[in-house]
């Protein structure tokens, strides 16, 4: 939290293109604020290894993954991961099973925030919603299949 | 042009409930212009940021699958009177921020 609040600070000033210069910070570390290799992922076990730095994940009944069982748009499916039913929510990450980079979004939460997000992504075809979420060193899962009548991608 | 976000937030016994709706293209960089065979190019917001009273609660980081003109609701501890605020890049270095004081 501390280094990306850090880098967030010195991109806004503008420092951050001079350390470039300067050779004081290389290109890939500053990229490395953007998680690349898990949003460029094309399976989902190689995103969540860029995520989470493990794949293993526990089936879990206390995440509530609401989703549209028919997705009549899938350019626009909400999606809403409740985990505030556990303690010491860190991450929640979003994703589509078979969207060509199945990665759609990464939560991290402070102790201040609960694990709750309500979001509405994109979706190419039937496919599993899933949610992974990292709770005291855990990683939990849940997953619901949308049925998608009209691609959301390719237009 | 920064980025427009329109809010909303209400807090219920200590837990406030932030909605946030972002305009923005999300444009992935996959679709096709099939005048062109080009794709369009990528514009989609990479980061998020959620603070109350200035300290970040929620960071985080998008990728081109999120839908055009996203809608965000996430939970934080704070009360009535306590501001909230979005902060938003996208892939462009395009920035946008809103603040509001929960009701």
């Amino acid at each position: 939290m501390k280094r990306r609040s850090f880098l967030k600070g010195t991109l806004a000033t503008g420092a951050a293109a001079v350390a470039v210069n300067a050779g004081l910070l290389t290109p890939s570390t500053v990229l490395a604020d953007w998680n690349a290799k898990a949003f460029n992922a094309k399976t989902t076990d190689d995103a969540l290894s860029g995520v989470f730095g493990s794949a293993s994940t526990a089936d879990s009944g206390d995440i509530k993954l609401k989703a549209p069982a028919i997705a009549e748009n899938g350019a626009v499916t909400p999606v809403t991961v409740d985990a505030s039913g556990i303690d010491g929510v860190e991450t929640i990450a979003i994703m589509a099973s078979k969207n060509p980079m199945p990665l759609v979004c990464e939560y991290t939460f402070a102790s201040n925030a609960v694990g709750y997000v309500s979001t509405r992504i994109k979706m190419g075809q039937t496919m599993n919603v899933i949610a992974v979420v990292k709770a005291g060193g855990k990683l939990l899962k849940a997953q619901q299949e949308v049925k998608v009548t009209i691609g959301g991608c390719g237009g | 042009m920064s980025i427009k976000i329109r809010m909303r937030g209400k807090s219920k016994g200590g837990v406030a409930e932030v909605k946030a709706l972002i305009k923005h293209p999300m444009e992935s960089g996959a679709r096709m212009n099939k005048k062109t065979g080009k794709p369009y190019p990528a514009k989609y917001i990479d980061m998020v940021t959620v603070a109350v009273n200035g300290t970040p609660a929620v960071d985080a980081q998008w990728s081109g699958a999120v839908s055009a003109n996203p809608y965000m609701a996430v939970k934080v501890k704070a009360n009535a009177g306590d501001e909230v605020s979005v902060s938003i890049t996208d892939n462009t270095g395009a920035k946008g921020t809103s603040t509001i004081k929960l009701k």
